[in-house]
């Protein structure tokens, strides 16, 4: 046993030092290399996977266009199941492959640890979809093009109190996800802005993604609270869930339901028993008469075999916004990783540069990394 | 004067020849930085594995709640490092988290200790999944520890890999002195049989608490290399799927044995991370089939009767091998005598009483090798 | 009241998979860790047959199916992974079983992707009937009934006919039995059979529960049940029962509280811990004597 373990510490040894001396080829001089991290397989890889199709598409659409400046774009995303640890992993993997931007990582935690990795070495990281305002404060490399948490909870908080006037909202959220908390504490803070108190005016229920599957008891907790609005800060399976558990309930049979961008996809999880309005707030609309929008899906379509959704849609504005902004800074694409996110980051805040793509037209970002741009409340056919 | 024998120092040798050569390589500046933080997480999985044989291999319970010692030491460093590094500096904050860490987490152990004396197998297993389980849901809603973000803490940069070979070294340093001491061979006596060893007058009850507690002490300190190596420490990395894992590198390595548990450590290690980051994304989806794949063969090949043929005939040829290119190897009587006796000593583990609490499988009369030999 | 009932079907769930559990290691000693990956596989199938145009004949239909995959299945991985590992030690197995759910659960992702799949049981179809000025759902109702009746015709089956008592012989001692003439792999395979059965009524009931289909479904409440099992006393076929229902009904009281509702599963776990050290074989576990 002894020289087993020895033949296989020597072996080990040996492929560790293949390993290093292998790759150090170095990349091909006329591709610019764009990183990313997301979860691409496991319980959360739809999303991840969504990104990577739509940046893809991105990708290949501006290639085959020219590239820019005489180089091509490469896309190289690697698997971080939503872990810090592994984004952190992605990120070396992707720093020695030479990565020159990256589009960060897909969800927040992932993302903010991408993102601060990114830092010292000043890489450009412009995440699709990682909402949480930790992510675009880790330094003034890190932008966002979807909407933050904060925006998202306020939005939701005045559609229903404001322009709905609804007396009695049901909230449930999951704690142990930080974008659905992020939310969550975005409405809260809101609704005490409007005045309305906890208990009376709203209730507020929880579960926590990875220990809870079954919603029954939550649900008939909205109905003995009797509440004519539901609000769902989750991402769209639980809320498919939820929706059905409350179309059982008589009283919660037409109740409307409020959630925000993580809802899209839910349309293909309800089925005929739930008759209740369901409405989410999202920057993309799958049903878009405008030009680049039926022209994305028809491509992704095409390819894909499915319908894109709203991550597919950041993920490919990301790619877009990347090679707009290096046009529009006339950024040299040999240049140093940081040289290009400093020239990156200063055309994205200029105040002259504005991108209009397919999750918003005349989008502009602020000094701290955040997207303005027009919401919009879609409602599930 | 007392011989040296290499058999006693071949973990060192491991350790730090691979150290050596890691550093070596970084100086000339062929280390990259993913192989750098791959080493880390590899000088952490090591102190783990090693540390969770303490318990498994050597007093003979099963745990799986390893992940949650690591969890406490990882949390108490990232809050120690947010208190202390604007105060006194990162080094000194490093030194001070390490052995804070450990000691919390022992002081776990020691707490898990306890209704380790009163109950056995597959109940004490279930019990130390709760216990980190509990601990991980504690915290994930406390806003103190960041809540389901986590909670930001220090990187220590590129270099933290020699720091974690150094601990890991001592942390097998520390396992194979317990194991050789007379207080060792009181634990493997429990092992074997507790009732025996009460009668001859073994403090069980002493030394079941110990050996949780040293052994949530090393958790608690990878935990806290963890935290160094990370910028964000998140509750969900510590979850059952992780205890399982360290699990598997002891198994593998063959229970008992600190060697193969550092060997299977790094070995995993490598694959889990070189397979996530290495896979293109189309293929990132069979890294779990060949995880999977890999676990069940490589315990198959380890454990299953039928192929014992096999591994002898493999082990002799390696033998044979070895013979060949080693031929001066002092093989002499006293030498071997003396490995016997020593042998003799880390006795076959009664794996069966581990899970089951009344069936066992005598092998004392196979005509077969005794089951060491293939360990 | 209401929690009660919502407490009661989701713990006659838990109890459906506790009793694969217990049944397994009751006779084979082992820890079947791909137990709740079996009732994945099961569910997958009835997402097959049924998709999302369900009615309940469909729905039996479905569930023959899934009971064919399910004891396919369990058989299969006990011929392929277990059997060969007879005689070495637990914890090889107890890896093994840890490898086979894995790999279950990779490729079921391989094949379905991770996207979660709805699927229409017609549970709702089935409708409620008021109890006390509140609703009681039909398709809860069935869990428990099922649950109570399987349960009886297993503590049945073990008690009263050959093949149940060569199973307890074998549980009692595996050599011994082998040696009064008992065919030791045919009892083990037999109750992987059985086991495996059970997972695919779980997957219907869990289905109509929770209605979509996902690779990981079955690791929670594997988990869950397992726990369920230890509480109400590992090997114990009432036990599994009555562990699994208390499981269900504290989850439901946990999740009815706002403020508690985050650490229902530290409250489940330590609930487990305080049984285990006053009662340390389980609620209704049976005492042995250690001997030397």
């Amino acid at each position: 046993m002894k020289s087993a373990c020895k033949i296989l510490s020597l072996a080990l040894a040996l492929v560790f030092c293949l390993g290093c001396f292998a790759a150090c080829g170095g990349t091909d001089d006329k591709t610019i290399l764009i990183g990313g991290s997301g979860p691409l397989t496991g319980a959360n890889s739809q999303y991840g996977d969504a990104v990577l199709k739509g940046a893809q598409i991105a990708v290949e659409e501006i290639n085959a266009a020219g590239g820019y400046a005489g180089y091509t774009f490469k896309l190289q995303m690697i698997q971080d199941d939503c872990g810090a640890v592994e984004a952190e992993n992605a990120y070396n993997q992707l720093f020695d492959l030479g990565m020159k931007v990256s589009i960060g990582s897909v969800t927040s935690g992932s993302a903010k640890a991408f993102a601060t990795a990114a830092k010292d070495d000043g890489i450009f990281c412009l995440t699709p979809s990682a909402s949480a305002d930790d992510v675009i404060a880790v330094g003034n490399h890190s932008f966002r093009v979807c909407f933050g948490d904060p925006q998202q909870g306020v939005i939701a908080a005045d559609e229903l109190v404001t322009e709905k006037g609804f007396a009695k909202i049901g909230v449930i959220y999951d704690t142990s996800d930080t974008y659905s908390t992020g939310l969550y504490q975005a409405f809260e803070e809101r609704m005490t802005e409007l005045e309305k108190v906890k208990g009376t005016d709203y209730v507020v229920y929880t579960f926590t993604s990875e220990n809870n599957t079954d919603f029954t008891q939550q649900v008939t907790e909205l109905k003995n609270f009797g509440c004519d609005a539901i609000f769902l800060p989750i991402y769209y399976g639980e809320a498919a869930l939820i929706a059905k558990s409350a179309a059982t309930h008589p009283e919660l049979k037409d109740v409307p339901v409020l959630g925000c961008d993580g809802l899209d996809g839910i349309a293909g999880q309800l089925d005929s028993s739930v008759t209740a309005e369901v409405r989410y707030i999202t920057p993309f609309d799958i049903n878009s008469t405008e030009a680049n929008v039926a022209a994305f899906v028809a491509a992704y379509r095409d390819k894909y075999g499915k319908d894109p959704n709203q991550f597919a849609a950041d993920a490919y504005d990301a790619v877009k916004i990347l090679y707009e902004a290096m046009k529009a800074g006339e950024v040299d694409p040999a240049a140093a990783a940081s040289e290009i996110c400093s020239a990156l980051a200063e055309v994205l805040t200029g105040g002259t540069f504005k991108y209009s793509g397919l999750t918003g037209d005349n989008m502009t970002w602020t000094e701290g990394g955040s997207v303005e741009k027009e919401a919009k409340i879609v409602k599930v056919q | 004067m007392k011989k040296i024998r290499l058999k006693h120092y071949i973990n060192y040798l491991i350790l730090g020849g691979a150290l050596a050569l890691f550093v070596a390589l970084d100086l000339l500046g062929a280390l990259k930085r993913s192989d750098a933080s791959l080493l880390t997480q590899i000088g952490y999985s090591i102190i783990l594995a090693v540390s969770l044989n303490l318990v498994v291999g050597f007093l003979g319970e099963l745990s799986l709640g390893h992940a949650g010692f690591m969890c406490v030491g990882a949390y108490v460093g990232g809050v120690l490092y947010n208190m202390l590094i604007p105060a006194c500096g990162t080094v000194a904050a490093l030194l001070i988290a390490l052995p804070v860490g450990g000691v919390v987490a022992a002081f776990f152990g020691f707490l898990i200790g306890l209704p380790a004396l009163r109950l056995k197998g597959d109940y004490l297993a279930i019990v130390t999944l709760a216990f980190g389980e509990i601990i991980r849901t504690v915290i994930l809603n406390q806003d103190f520890f960041g809540g389901p973000m986590g909670l930001p803490s220090q990187r220590f940069g590129d270099r933290l890999y020699i720091l974690a070979f150094a601990l890991a070294i001592v942390t097998v340093f520390v396992s194979q002195n317990l194991r050789r001491s007379k207080h060792g061979r009181a634990i493997q006596a429990i092992r074997d049989n507790e009732i025996a060893a009460r009668a001859m007058g073994v403090n069980v009850t002493y030394y079941k608490l110990v050996v949780f507690a040293i052994a949530a002490f090393f958790a608690g300190v990878a935990g806290v290399l963890y935290a160094s190596s990370t910028s964000l420490v998140q509750s969900t990395n510590f979850s059952f799927n992780y205890s399982i894992e360290i699990l598997v590198m002891v198994v593998l390595g063959g229970m008992g044995s600190i060697t193969g548990s550092m060997i299977s450590a790094a070995l995993l290690t490598f694959i889990t991370v070189k397979l996530t980051v290495g896979l293109p994304s189309e293929l990132a989806a069979i890294e779990p089939l060949v995880y999977a794949l890999i676990l069940i063969l490589a315990v198959m090949w380890n454990n299953a009767p039928f192929l014992r043929p096999l591994r002898v005939k493999l082990h002799d040829k390696i033998a044979a091998l070895r013979d060949r290119i080693l031929p001066h190897k002092e093989v002499d009587g006293s030498d071997a005598a003396a490995t016997a006796a020593w042998d003799t000593i880390p006795t076959k583990i009664p794996m069966d009483a581990l899970l089951s609490t009344d069936f066992t499988v005598d092998h004392s009369f196979d005509a077969d090798r005794p089951e060491k030999e293939e360990k | 009241m209401e929690t009660l009932i919502n407490g009661l079907s989701l713990g006659g769930i838990y109890a459906l998979i506790a009793l694969g559990y217990t049944m397994v290691y009751g006779i084979a000693k082992m820890l079947n860790f791909a137990h709740g990956d079996i009732i994945m596989a099961g569910a997958y199938a009835i997402f097959v047959v049924i998709g999302l145009q369900g009615n309940l004949l469909l729905s039996a239909a479905a569930l023959l199916v899934a009971i064919l995959l399910c004891v396919t299945l369990g058989i299969l991985t006990e011929r392929v992974a277990y059997r060969p590992l007879r005689g070495a030690s637990p914890l090889a197995v107890l890896i093994t079983a840890i490898g086979v759910s894995y790999l279950l659960q990779s490729i079921a992702q391989l094949v379905f992707k991770s996207e979660g799949l709805p699927v229409s049981t017609g549970a709702a179809s089935l409708g409620s009937v008021p109890f006390l000025g509140t609703n009681l759902k039909v398709s809860s109702l069935l869990t428990l009934g099922l649950c109570i009746i399987i349960m009886t015709a297993l503590t049945l089956f073990v008690d009263k006919t050959r093949i149940g008592r060569a199973m307890l012989a074998v549980s009692e001692d595996r050599a011994a039995a082998s040696l009064m003439g008992i065919n030791t792999n045919f009892i083990i395979t037999l109750t992987f059979a059985i086991g495996s059965a059970l997972a695919a009524f779980a997957a219907l009931f869990y289905l109509m529960q929770i209605p979509v289909v996902t690779p990981v479904l079955g690791s929670l409440p594997g988990i869950k049940a397992f726990t369920a099992a230890v509480i109400g006393g590992i090997g114990s076929i009432p036990g599994a029962m009555l562990g699994g229902i208390l499981l269900g009904v504290i989850e439901c009281f946990c999740q009815s509280v706002p403020e508690i509702s985050p650490y229902t599963t530290a409250i489940e776990f330590g609930l487990l811990i305080v049984i285990l050290l006053v009662r340390p074989v389980g609620l209704l576990g049976k005492k042995r004597r250690e001997k030397v």
